[in-house]
């Protein structure tokens, strides 16, 4: 009596495990990271002059206080102290033309320039700088050439740096994802999701 | 015709479920008593008394027209239509009574009396012959005979017809939700959700990646008539991988007879301004067969809180199901086809970048976005479609036994929309499809006082992970093969004492192909284990394939006993074996809603837990209560909590890992029912559950707090339709939680300050009030229609749930008023 009841759902069984066994043949494609932001440059030319100093902000940064793990180098033409932010040395009185470039650098074959892309949908980003008190007489506005979104507002890919006396300190430079507001003086005033966020040292000689 | 005949034939009017073709030996044998009844007492003393109810052994239904025949005094009395009795003016302390009914076995019995004995009798339905079958398929079998198991009154059912089934479910004592936001609700039941709680429907347990902590179960309760729930893996006939507990979902077999019938839903939500409407038709046959048609459809808008619109909310669904069967009495079959469709919207202030975006959002007391009300979703959202086929065949054969085959595909797939830049606006980022095949086949066995339940089961699930959706996979492609075997056994040789065994074992096999980005494998230093497992490198990834198994076996067992005349007694042992889930082991990314990066560990074992259960039950009388405390302890848990902070060009994420621990999860839940009076009824469910790690006694995270809730119910017996609920719903705050908080540096207005990143604290304790009133059935036309109006949160209390993981960004919905209109057809 046993067999009888059993007999039928274990051929049924067999042939379901002969049907589906062997489906998991071929490999799956990888996935390829679209939107990832994860390398942003500063190219740098003090006005008046032809030479272009470029700074590069990559995938790995750190954390202010705590013992550093693990890091990819943040390679600048200047100073590269790991686990330290890149510094950026500029003259004092006098003004750089600064042009920020974005890219998605995770398939290393094929690195991809993205700041056309966000240029483009320049009413959903905004880029902005905060720059720590410490730097005083120091100023980051829109440069002649920046792009303006459908309502006037300036983007800050393109901006001008003036310095004034000596003196150092930190700035973060941010790309907001469809803020909430286009201008304003700290970050909490933007609103919206942060695609990156870069840290660096001013030193002004 | 003779007076048998004439006796018979008075009898069985009443008696419509049964068909007699054959009078039997039995049935003559109980009208010649009748006619011999002769009764006397002795005339002193004679002041005992005996109410008696007499009940079917399946379903508790009460038996009409059985014969209570007391064998000291041959006295013999009948039941009403209520199946009761009463034998009064009796003389003897002890009596030896048998109770028998058409098609049923007898039942003989002894008694004890005093001056106001009352007692349940429960007798068993027997298959004499072939010809002479009572259908019993139409009501359903108990899922447990010792193991609590808890029901959802139909009025009940109802009231959440346009809410899911999760909200459902949390009117049980014990049961909690886990939301993201208003639109997601999954159950948790004592603590645990997630792959350890199942739900079955016609059967199957359901496969729609039920191990997301924002997955929504999808399944459209409506399409069931019977929501039972059972808070522990008490019901291993259908699961064996679910400490937390099953609900079970079931539709009630048509009666074999010509019938046209169904019910009709229209709710309308002033919060959300949302509509919804259900409606679900039989038509059976009196040759047997039958189809069901039902469909739901739901719209809504935004929600609001008490202060301000919660954009982004609103949500849309539309669900249809059918089946067909034929019903030969000794055979059944059945095919099954449904589809359901849900589009949420996510709260769009919850979409956040980075851990400091996530301090401002905590910080700010209103949402970040709030645009004017609109039904339309958008990003971020999900669209989860869920399609189901099965077909059932059963046949009982004369020894009884009865053998069930069913197989079942159901295809799930889920879109998770984020917000996106550029050509990638519209494409998902999570796009998953989920392919299931479960074959089954059991045999049972029953007799009166015992039941037998053995099957085997064999699945096949391929998950399909689709890459076009340019970001990395959250979870990889796998191809599970399961197959098994269970056993349950249920002896009850008396009403008052009852016993269950069973135990259910799994082999599992996950064959899974999974990239990881190099960094991170260099980072946890992969190379060592899983170097081995290396197929392929490209685009700084390497591809891992690995077939992982894990053998479970499960098993429970209890006794249910009649300890003190009116209490009973019963004690559960569940002991589980639960193999990790996908994303347990092999998660890989971020979740936007809470700036977190969550990563799986591919290292973990199956987890055991063991469950004690005590339940105090007093199910009659004008206080009824039911008391229920639990112990839990388990080995290797999986529990997932940070490891740390991963920091990248888009800034500081927290990391989140999984991790097995030594926990233990205790609790009780505490339901009561007085009848004060014929007008007032006081009703109260509260639960109480506590979890830590052992060794550290840390405590768990996302363990509810105290609930309770408490209800008072008006009716006016002469006006039998109409009834007026009030009720208060209190949540303290949940004071035993991790502390996961860390610091971030920031700089804010020219300086760089540190801040705290809060997300452990649980919200402040909280009342909520709702009322309820209810008018009806009246009939309407040919039809019968009943009218609810529901106000919740009447007084647009602002609060916020610990169990709700978009807590940080806004409050709760705030008052809410729905008009129910239900018609019976």
């Amino acid at each position: 009596m046993l067999k009888s009841i059993y007999i039928k759902p274990i051929i049924t069984l067999f042939l379901f495990i002969l049907i589906f066994a062997c489906s998991k043949d071929e490999d799956p494609e990888p996935a390829h990271e679209e939107e990832v932001i994860s390398l942003v440059t500063l190219e740098v030319t003090k006005v008046g002059s032809s030479e272009t100093i470029t700074y590069n902000f990559e995938v790995k940064g750190h954390d202010h206080g705590e013992e550093d793990h693990e890091e990819e180098e943040e390679d600048d033409d200047h100073d590269d102290h790991d686990g330290e932010h890149t510094e950026i040395e500029l003259e004092a009185n006098s003004s750089y033309n600064v042009s920020m470039k974005i890219f998605n650098g995770t398939d290393p074959d094929n690195i991809e320039e993205m700041t056309p892309e966000i240029i483009e949908e320049a009413d959903e980003h905004q880029v902005f700088y905060a720059i720590t008190d410490e730097l005083s007489g120091f100023s980051i506005s829109s440069a002649s050439n920046d792009t303006k979104d459908s309502d006037g507002n300036p983007l800050f890919i393109k901006t001008t740096w003036t310095t004034t006396g000596e003196t150092s300190g930190d700035v973060v430079g941010y790309l907001f994802h469809e803020p909430t507001s286009k201008t304003g003086s700290t970050r909490n005033d933007f609103g919206g999701a942060t695609d990156f966020e870069i840290e660096f040292e001013v030193h002004i000689y | 015709m003779s007076l048998v005949d004439f006796i018979l034939g008075i009898w069985t009017p009443k008696l419509p479920k049964y068909k007699c073709f054959k009078y039997s030996k039995l049935s003559k044998t109980v009208v010649n008593l009748f006619l011999l009844a002769t009764s006397f007492c002795f005339s002193q003393e004679c002041d005992l008394r005996l109410a008696g109810k007499v009940l079917d052994l399946h379903d508790n239904s009460p038996i009409s027209a059985a014969v209570i025949y007391v064998e000291d005094s041959n006295e013999t009395v009948f039941t009403d239509d209520n199946g009761v009795f009463v034998l009064e003016n009796q003389c003897t302390q002890k009596i030896n009574l048998k109770i028998s009914h058409l098609h049923c076995d007898d039942l003989y019995i002894g008694v004890n009396l005093n001056k106001t004995t009352s007692r349940k009798f429960f007798l068993e339905h027997h298959i004499e012959s072939l010809e002479e079958v009572v259908l019993e398929e139409s009501k359903l079998k108990k899922l447990s005979s010792t193991a609590q198991s808890y029901v959802l009154s139909e009025l009940q059912k109802d009231q959440y017809s346009g809410k899911g089934l999760a909200k459902a479910l949390e009117q049980i004592s014990g049961v909690n939700i886990l939301t993201t936001g208003n639109g997601i609700s999954k159950p948790m039941i004592h603590g645990m959700f997630g792959s350890r709680v199942g739900i079955i429907y016609d059967g199957i347990e359901i496969e729609n990646q039920q191990w997301g902590q924002d997955h929504a179960p999808n399944i459209d309760q409506n399409a069931f008539n019977e929501i039972r729930l059972v808070k522990g893996a008490g019901v291993l006939k259908y699961s064996g991988e679910t400490p937390g507990g099953i609900v079970v979902l079931e539709n009630k077999l048509p009666a074999i007879n010509d019938s046209l019938y169904g019910k009709s839903i229209l709710n309308g939500y002033t919060n959300g301004r949302g509509l919804s409407f259900i409606s679900s038709w039989t038509k059976s046959y009196s040759n047997g067969n039958y189809f069901k048609a039902q469909g739901t459809i739901k719209r809504s808008g935004d929600f609001s809180a008490p202060n301000y619109l919660l954009s982004n909310t609103g949500n849309n669904e539309n669900n249809i199901s059918f089946s067909m069967g034929k019903n030969k009495i000794l055979s059944q079959w059945k095919t099954n086809f449904s589809y359901f469709s849900q589009e949420i919207g996510i709260l769009r202030s919850s979409h956040v970048g980075n851990v400091n975006d996530l301090v401002f959002a905590i910080e700010s007391d209103k949402p970040t976005i709030i645009n004017p009300f609109d039904y339309q979703v958008n990003f971020p959202k999900q669209i989860n479609k869920h399609y189901t086929a099965s077909i059932q065949y059963s046949k009982r054969n004369s020894s009884n036994g009865k053998l069930n085959v069913k197989y079942s595909l159901q295809r799930n797939n889920r879109k998770e929309y984020d917000v996106r830049r550029g050509e990638l606006k519209y494409k998902p980022a999570i796009d998953l499809t989920l392919n299931t095949h479960d074959l089954t086949s059991n045999y049972k066995w029953e007799k009166s006082n015992w039941s037998l339940d053995s099957g085997v089961f064999f699945q096949i699930q391929d998950n399909y992970s689709n890459p076009d959706t340019g970001t990395r996979r959250l979870i990889p492609d796998y191809l599970r093969t399961r197959l098994g075997t269970y056993f349950t056994a249920s002896l009850t040789p008396s009403n008052n004492f009852g016993m269950a065994f069973g135990f259910r074992f799994g082999h599992q096999n996950n064959h899974i192909k999974k990239y990881y980005k190099n960094s991170r494998w260099e980072v946890e230093n992969y190379e060592e284990r899983l170097g081995a497992f290396v197929i392929n490198e490209v685009l700084s990834q390497k591809l891992v394939e690995q077939r992982l198994i894990f053998n479970n076996l499960s098993f429970n067992t209890g006794v249910k006993l009649s300890i003190l005349e009116k209490l009973k007694l019963s004690l559960n042992l569940f002991y589980t074996e639960r193999a990790p889930d996908i994303a347990e082991m092999f998660s890989d990314g971020i979740h936007h809603s809470l700036a977190t990066i969550e990563y799986g560990n591919p290292f973990l074992k199956s987890e055991t837990t063991q469950k004690f259960v005590l339940n105090f039950e007093k199910d009659i009388g004008n206080f009824k209560y039911n008391f229920s405390p639990y112990y839990t302890i388990g080995q290797n848990y999986i529990i997932i909590e940070p490891t740390g902070i991963e920091y990248s060009i888009r800034g500081a994420f927290p990391v989140w890992e999984y991790r097995a621990i030594s926990s233990t999860i205790r609790g009780f839940d505490f339901d009561f029912n007085l009848k004060l009076n014929k007008n007032f009824t006081v009703r109260s469910s509260s639960s109480w559950v506590e979890g830590f790690e052992r060794k550290s006694k840390t405590p768990l995270i996302n363990i509810p707090p105290f609930t309770s809730t408490n209800s008072i119910e008006f009716s006016i017996p002469k006006f039998k339709s109409f009834s007026m609920v009030v009720s208060n719903k209190i949540t303290l705050s949940q004071n035993q939680f991790p502390n996961h908080n860390f610091e971030t540096s920031f700089v804010e207005h020219g300086k760089r300050v540190d801040k705290l990143v809060d997300i452990s604290s649980p919200p402040n304790a909280y009342h909520l009030f709702s009322m309820k009133f209810h008018w009806g059935p009246y009939p309407f036309f040919s039809d019968k229609i009943s009218v609810s109006l529901i106000f919740d949160n009447i007084f647009n209390a602002s609060y916020r749930n610990y169990l709700n993981r978009l807590r940080f960004y806004a409050d709760e919905m705030g008052r809410n008023m729905m008009l129910q209109i239900k018609i019976r057809h």
